[in-house]
């Protein structure tokens, strides 16, 4: 079982950080929202990487679940639970309408249709003030608890989120590795072969949109929970942009690598803080960088680097160990 | 009754007409060749029978079924599978992922029950895996089994995309151009493996422009030319068909291997 | 009624014109490289931003001194983006190259704001700002520099590719770059100009507009979304498509900001672009493609 073996190393080394850095602002705030980023680019994953749809417009999606359970909870009193099973339905009705109609468009026509749902989306929000506080946001969301455990500090938190971290990574790697996920890849590979292969690929697409609204929505219901607060500035534009940004960067095609990307990202902005206003130019530059000289993302990229540099080594070892034999056979 | 029976098929794209007024049956347990000059539309006619192109006009009825509306996806359950002249290979898997999509139609999982990994699940993969290494032996690829896509040359990919198909069970297989691009050698196999196939139980639609093979393996062969039927018959009427011998301006027809 | 909607329609050509330039430049780029430049916006705002640095202060040059100025200054920055960012990774996938180009409009903000700051900056109206009266609706002058202008660059670019050899050069690498190349046309130079060209576009559309709407170090982000909007509403590839496409985008946020709810004028902008694209997947006057197996 190779698949659960690089997932229990994943859990382990999770549930260990907080003891190795205890107290730590990096790993009670700082990881608690790589968490929830990592989850957000695993679902992305799954649309983007292996079924070949970009989505420029997933924030959206984080948006509506993390909304649904904010209003429902403060303005009508629900328990956070049913907010969250509502904010589900919507998400995943909405996404349900729109995915037939925009997955039919290909390249850049699909990456400006999610681009344009997901600013509508944020627009709507922003201008609904009567529901959603506007542009202000709305706070006193409640916590969660879960069967009598009250999430009511970081610590907790990090706990919480680890634990959904670690079930939307086993989830995303049992799909992958399922008829269904074969058939994601598939229709990425060739549409018309998949097709012939029995595959309807349209309901596929929609499918795995409707799965990656689903995941992304109790993200961002978690998000409001544990937050308190709701702002329309967590799900612009720019949000949906940097959820790619951590897909491409770790490597298409790998929950890993979508993980790694969210962490990079997640704390990068942190570690760059320092500089000040040169935070936004160095951030680009490192954007730039990282995609021009290893665009296959940096899981594939650094494999393959570590690869090379092995080879290279052996291959040096070789060439001392043959240019030695020659030595002695001239001496 | 006949497997396929194609009726008064015909296709335009903007004023261009790549099939015109098509007939012909395709009888059970046989390989049965389209040939044609390039450009005849041997290709289109592929694409309506599998369901990628609709027809003008006319009707495909398959095992007494109409396929002309049908998507691909529908075609392919009803029982026909097929491989392309330019390779439609999944590059992002390994063969053995490759092969294993074409058992898709022969497993039932759903997206949401594989996401939590459900017993029957495993039953399912275990199953899949031995049918797609099954075919993949069947079709000499032992040795690729366990390689990426992308890795292969071309006259391996061309057999893998054949397992592929094969994969699903269909009871006729549309292969367009199996020989184009691979040497003697591996058009000899290729030769072989046609053969497999059809003694196998699966009927054969094949396509293709070395006529040594499509001599020594068909059946029967229809002839197209601009889309309109040339001739059909048995190997040796076509051969000496002087219509087809016309067609293909005398010369190009080789039919030594 | 009747005046109100024309003062729309006149504030959104003038608006439209803008998403036209930038359109323009995304089509230009896409033609020749077939990469979605979102950086593109970007371009505006240096434009605009050089202008206002070169023409300021008492030793400030004349504006059209500082205007050519910024405009050479954004060429250089296409360029460089061209050979530094895009040319090294020849090859990438789509998402790769869109991600690039927007790692270099973070970059090229961050820049901005090192240089400038976050302040909102002026340039002075080129003839005045005494409203003229058509009807009832008024029109700044400096909206008819900007449709004018817009009008002017179209015209150019258009004559220039279907007149010049060089621009017929361009267009020949977008087809085939290994035939181009054959051919005796130097593939990297050509690239290298029309990233220029279309940062010149960029610029000017910057400075014209500049006057009525201001610009700071992030005005880039929302023109080039609207700018990338027109192109896909045109039809990718499509220069021509993609001004109209700037056009018509201008006239119904206006009219949906007059007549609807100025709150929710983007998203109506949007939602017209989603149901086009539902009902003609490749933009209104794009090539539909068909994939042949
Ligand atoms: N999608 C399409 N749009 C426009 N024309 C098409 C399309 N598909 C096929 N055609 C035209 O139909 C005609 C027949 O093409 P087709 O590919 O079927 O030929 P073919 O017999 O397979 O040739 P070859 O032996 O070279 O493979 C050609 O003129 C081709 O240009
Ligand atoms: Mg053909």
């Amino acid at each position: 079982m190779k698949r659960l073996g690089g997932l229990s190393l994943f859990a382990l080394a999770v549930a260990l950080l907080p003891f190795i850095f205890p107290d730590n602002y990096y790993v009670t705030v700082v990881a608690v929202s790589a968490g929830l980023h990592a989850i957000l680019a695993i679902s992305l994953n799954l649309l983007m990487g292996y079924a070949g749809q970009i989505s420029l417009g997933h924030a959206a999606f984080f948006g509506i679940g993390a909304y649904t359970s904010a209003v429902l909870t403060t303005r009508y009193g629900w328990n956070p639970w049913p907010s969250i099973l509502v904010g589900l339905a919507f998400t995943g009705t909405l996404a349900y309408i729109v995915a037939r109609p925009i997955l039919k468009l290909k390249g850049h026509y699909l990456a400006m249709a999610t681009l344009g749902l997901g600013i509508i989306v944020h627009i709507f929000i922003v201008q609904m003030g009567w529901l959603t506080g506007g542009p202000d946001g709305m706070g006193g969301i409640p916590t969660l608890s879960v069967f009598g455990w009250t999430i009511d500090s970081d610590e907790r938190w990090y706990v919480a989120i680890g634990v959904l971290l670690v079930l939307v990574i086993w989830l995303a790697l049992n799909i992958i590795d399922s008829r269904s996920g074969r058939a994601l890849r598939a229709l990425h590979g060739s549409e018309v072969a998949a097709e012939m292969m029995g595959i309807n690929t349209a309901a596929t697409k929609t499918g795995v949109f409707v799965l990656a609204a689903l995941i992304a929505s109790v993200a961002g219901s978690v998000f409001a929970h544990q937050q308190a607060f709701v702002s329309p500035d967590s799900f612009s534009f720019f949000f949906s942009i940097e959820l790619v940004t951590m897909v491409v960067l770790g490597g298409m095609a790998s929950t890993y690598g979508a993980v790694l990307g969210a962490i990079i990202l997640t704390f990068l902005p942190e570690l760059l803080v320092i500089f000040e206003d040169y935070e936004v130019m160095i951030f680009g530059g490192i954007l730039m960088g990282m995609m021009i000289f290893l665009p296959q993302g940096l899981f594939i990229g650094l494999k393959d680097l570590l690869h090379k540099l092995v080879h290279k080594r052996s291959n040096k070892a070789k060439q001392a160990a043959s240019q030695k034999e020659n030595n002695h056979g001239v001496a | 009754m006949a497997l396929l029976d194609v009726k008064d098929l015909t296709i335009s794209f903007g004023g261009v007409t790549a099939i015109a007024d098509l007939h012909f049956e395709v009888p059970e347990s046989q390989v049965y060749a389209v040939i044609g000059p390039n450009g005849a539309g041997k290709t289109t006619l592929f694409n309506m029978l599998s369901g990628i192109y609709r027809p003008n006009e006319g009707s495909i009825r398959f095992l007494d079924k109409e396929i002309v509306g049908c998507q691909p996806h529908q075609v392919a359950q009803m029982g026909i599978s097929r491989t392309f002249q330019n390779l439609q290979m999944f590059f992002n898997m390994s063969v053995l992922d490759n092969v294993k999509v074409g058992c898709h139609l022969r497993t039932r999982s759903h997206l949401w029950s594989a996401a939590l990994r459900l017993p029957n699940i495993l039953r399912e993969e275990r199953q899949a895996e031995a049918w797609a290494r099954e075919t993949l032996i069947f079709c000499g690829l032992e040795k690729y089994i366990e390689m990426p896509a992308d890795s292969l040359p071309y006259g391996v990919l061309k057999r893998v995309e054949i397992a592929r198909a094969l994969a699903s069970q269909p009871k006729l297989l549309l292969m367009d151009e199996p020989a184009a691009g691979l040497n003697d050698t591996e058009t000899v196999e290729m030769r072989g493996l046609i053969r497999r196939i059809s003694e196998s139980g699966v009927s054969v639609l094949l396509v293709e422009h070395n006529m040594g093979l499509v001599m020594q393996v068909s059946d029967r062969i229809l002839v197209i030319d601009y889309g309109s039927r040339l001739a059909e018959g048995l190997p040796e009427e076509i051969q000496n068909n002087p219509k087809v011998i016309e067609a293909y301006l005398g010369g190009e027809v080789q039919y030594a291997v | 009624m009747f005046d109100q909607i024309l003062q729309f329609l006149l504030t959104g050509i003038t608006v439209g014109s803008t998403y036209a330039l930038v359109g323009l430049g995304f089509a230009i780029i896409y033609n020749a490289s077939d990469v979605v430049n979102f950086s593109q916006g970007e371009f505006v705002m240096i434009g605009a931003m050089s202008a206002v640095a070169l023409s300021a202060g008492d030793s400030g040059l004349p504006l059209w001194l500082a205007a050519i100025g910024a405009v050479m200054i954004t060429m250089l920055v296409g360029m460089a983006l061209q050979r530094f960012a895009i040319a090294p990774a020849r090859g990438a996938s789509v998402v790769t190259t869109i991600i690039i180009t927007i790692g270099a409009s973070i970059f090229l903000r961050g820049v901005a704001l090192v240089v400038w700051g976050k302040d909102l900056f002026p340039l002075p109206h080129f003839s005045g700002e005494d409203p003229i009266s058509i009807g009832n609706a008024t029109l700044l002058p400096q909206s008819i520099w900007v449709m004018g202008g817009a009008a002017a660059l179209v015209f150019g670019a258009h004559y220039f590719f279907n007149h010049t050899t060089l621009g017929k050069a361009i267009l020949a690498c977008s087809c085939n770059k290994k035939a181009a190349s054959l051919v005796g046309i130097n593939v990297g130079i050509m690239l290298l100009v029309a990233y220029a060209m279309s940062a010149a576009l960029g610029a000017m559309a910057g400075i014209l507009v500049t006057p009525i709407t201001f610009t700071s170090y992030d005005t880039g982000v929302m023109l080039g979304l609207k700018g990338f909007s027109a192109a896909i509403l045109g039809g990718m590839g499509n220069p021509m498509g993609a001004v109209a496409g700037g056009l018509l985008l201008g006239l119904i946020e206006s009219l949906s900001a007059g007549l609807i709810s100025s709150g929710y004028k983007d998203a109506i902008g949007f939602i017209v672009l989603l149901l086009v694209l539902f009902f003609r997947p490749s933009g209104l006057f794009g090539k539909a493609s068909v994939e042949r197996v």
